[in-house]
């Protein structure tokens, strides 16, 4: 396998117009999406970073309290870090209700129509709870922020592995439902029931007679209504959806998988790699976040330390110096054990990788957390460092 | 409100933020609770990638499987959740069959707002009249607090029918004084916030849920004295990073943080989750394979109540 050949993190945020950071919760992802965006920032492109996580991780992660729908600039000279480049870093969270009420106002053909869609209480309830919605806005979002021209590079951070593969899947499974022969399917008996008469009964009768039974007579009369102003914009969605697609199968998209050294962070690592070849996305790479780092060999504290520990010691009470070298003795030990499995599975995960799959980066666990921008910009040299 | 409150009510449901232990802690419940003689079954929801084949070394299926004595295993898939559903509900099989082979009926189904998880959580309903304890391991919580809404929203969006009703039943389980639910956090400063941010959407969301039990999963009580974190402290400053030594003083620190960062997460949490009790966990070795770490944080939960392990 030769990996001298597989461009690594610095050249993918170079070159890329799109990164995708995949993985199972926990890991740090957030983390890691946020560092790539502002190392390419630093590099001069304009960057925007944008999360669709519910949990407002990312502004966590940047130390930001909240930001709706909008765009949020950060500040890197603020930060210390050299802006002569004319290097940018945005930052959105994604607001699904506002992004789809927008996008209805946007695509209907009148204002009346949107009136209309808006105040349908299936829509209501759709835009704001229906599994997919999110994910599927959050492509919406990308097919935008990418066709405004005004980034260089968009890194999107995924919700964990359940709803990530929504992600790929939701988008697809939304726009089935608006797909013309499903709305056709369910709108024939009520539009044309009469004209046909028994022509359309049979099979579809039946099916109707089942529907109306499980979801109630007004629940079908409501989603008849939104289907039939929904059809006019079909088209639209379909042409949108099919672009955000093309986006992400395109050579400038990138998935990168984060994962942490645990079995079942890298199962889903591996799931996603499947997932990734079957689709055939383009694999930027894996990082393993979050490593332990310690030395395999056993220490003695008392042969390396009992010099340090007494000179600096001295004015602790008795017994202080003893018990901190036991400490960090046994300290030692476990710490080696975690480094020493987690060596094992990182050395398994580089053995079943294959070269298509792009980089593999291991970024150590840093002593507390990374929440805030200063944190990132430690944990980029670590991430881009050769 | 306490384990026993859990082990000996009717339904209990875990959540948390991803990657912080909900599967272990929902595991060792279940065993806590088959170990009490209750008929006990442990479910995941349309998992992908079942959690739990981990602990027991097979996949769990969406009939339950038997583990051990009085504790079951399942995986509850949503097609299948349907078929059940739908075959119950109308009540005929043959025609439900070919109803359900229909690939515009399936689409329709799969894409209708709220319809899966109305499905998922009517088979919880039956599946709490057939056990005495049902422990669901939920998705990550952004997830398992849609999913928890859903009665609410189906309330507002089914005026009559059978799925308003059965949402109208998942909603008086959920209010059920025997149901609870469990959140699992990691004494790790992003994952109390969305602990925090989460049971707040949960109180507003689906107010009729008890929340009992917060767990601090992998917490390290404080061991360490003021003399040994100041010596600590001075050995960090006066030794550098390229030699062994380092590594010893970084493996200190690295136990220091963890206490440390255990400390602030009990406090946070405490100030912010008012009536819920917090327990916490040891941070326990994995060495020796889930099917331990699951024993060892049962016992735990058994300790903390003076519950028969």
């Amino acid at each position: 396998m030769n990996r001298a050949a597989i461009p690594g993190p610095p050249e993918l945020l170079r070159t890329r117009s799109l990164v995708v950071c995949v993985g199972s919760g926990g890991v740090g992802k957030t983390s890691v999406a946020a560092t790539m965006a502002l190392w390419a920032a630093q590099q001069g492109r304009r960057v925007m970073v944008l999360t669709i996580d519910p949990a407002r991780r990312l502004g966590n992660a940047l130390g930001l309290k909240k930001f709706g729908n909008e765009e949020t600039r950060i500040d890197l000279a603020g930060l210390g870090l050299d802006a002569a480049r004319g290097g940018e870093l945005w930052a959105m969270m994604l607001d699904t209700r506002s992004a789809f009420d927008n996008l209805i106002r946007k695509m209907a053909p009148d204002e009346q129509t949107a009136g209309r869609i808006l105040a349908n209480p299936i829509y209501r309830v759709m835009s704001s709870t229906f599994a997919g919605t999110q994910e599927y806005m959050a492509g919406e979002m990308l097919h935008d922020l990418a066709a405004s021209g005004r980034f260089d590079l968009v890194v999107l951070d995924t919700p964990p592995v359940k709803n990530a593969l929504d992600f790929l899947e939701a988008p697809s499974r939304l726009t089935r439902f608006f797909d013309p022969g499903i709305i056709k399917w369910f709108l024939t008996p009520y539009d044309e029931r009469k004209v046909f008469g028994r022509l359309v009964a049979g099979t579809s009768a039946v099916v109707f007679r089942l529907l109306g039974f499980i979801f109630g007579k007004d629940f079908l009369e409501g989603l008849s209504e939104f289907l039939q102003l929904f059809t006019e914009m079909v088209d639209g969605f379909r042409e949108r959806h099919e672009a955000v697609m093309n986006l992400l199968s395109s050579r400038d998209a990138a998935f990168v998988t984060v994962c942490a050294p645990n079995v079942a962070s890298l199962e889903v690592a591996d799931f996603f790699a499947r997932e990734l070849r079957a689709r055939k996305l383009p694999r930027g790479g894996t990082v393993v976040n979050q490593v332990h780092q310690c030395g395999e060999d056993p220490l003695d504290p008392r042969e390396l330390l009992a010099q340090a520990v007494q000179a600096h010691g001295q004015d602790l009470p008795a017994g202080t110096q003893a018990r901190l070298l036991a400490r960090l003795g046994a300290a030692h030990g476990r710490l080696r054990e975690v480094a020493g499995r987690e060596r094992q599975l990182i050395d398994d995960l580089a053995a079943r990788l294959d070269a298509a799959g792009g980089f593999l980066v291991e970024l150590p666990r840093l002593e507390g957390e990374v929440h805030d921008l200063a944190a990132l910009v430690d944990l980029g040299v670590h991430l881009f460092e050769d | 409100m306490n384990v026993v409150d859990l082990v000996y009510g009717k339904l209990v449901l875990v959540t948390g933020k991803g990657g912080v232990g909900k599967t272990t802690v929902s595991a060792a419940i279940a065993q806590l609770a088959a170990a009490q003689g209750r008929k006990t079954l442990l479910v995941e929801f349309d998992n992908q990638h079942p959690s739990t084949t981990a602990i027991y070394g097979q996949a769990p299926t969406y009939e339950p499987r038997s583990v051990a004595p009085d504790l079951w295993v399942a995986n509850l898939d949503w097609i299948s959740a349907l078929a059940e559903w739908v075959e119950r509900v109308v009540g005929i099989r043959r025609i439900v069959q070919m109803i359900l082979r229909n690939r515009m009926v399936q689409r329709f189904l799969d894409a209708t707002p709220g319809s899966r998880e109305v499905v998922l959580l009517s088979k919880l309903v039956w599946l709490c009249e057939e056990y005495d304890l049902v422990v669901v391991d939920l998705p990550a919580s952004g997830h398992a607090v849609s999913i928890l809404q859903i009665p609410w929203m189906v309330k507002r969006l089914f005026a009559t029918g059978p799925i308003r009703q059965k949402g109208e039943e998942a909603m008086a389980l959920l209010g059920d004084p025997g149901s609870h639910l469990v959140m699992v956090a990691l004494p790790e400063e992003m994952v109390v916030t969305e602990t925090l941010e989460t049971f707040a959407k949960l109180r507003q969301e689906s107010p009729v849920l008890r929340i009992p039990l917060v767990v601090l999963n992998q917490s390290a009580r404080p061991t360490l004295d003021d003399g040994e974190s100041a010596l600590l402290d001075r050995l960090s400053d006066a030794i550098g990073d390229d030699h062994a030594a380092a590594d010893l003083v970084r493996a200190g620190r690295w136990e220091a943080v963890l206490e440390r960062s255990t400390a602030e997460a009990q406090l946070r949490l405490s100030q912010g989750l008012d009536d819920v009790r917090l327990l916490d966990i040891p941070r326990l070795s994995r060495e020796h394979g889930p099917g331990r770490l699951v024993r060892q944080i049962s016992a735990a939960l058994a300790r903390s109540s003076q519950v028969r392990p």
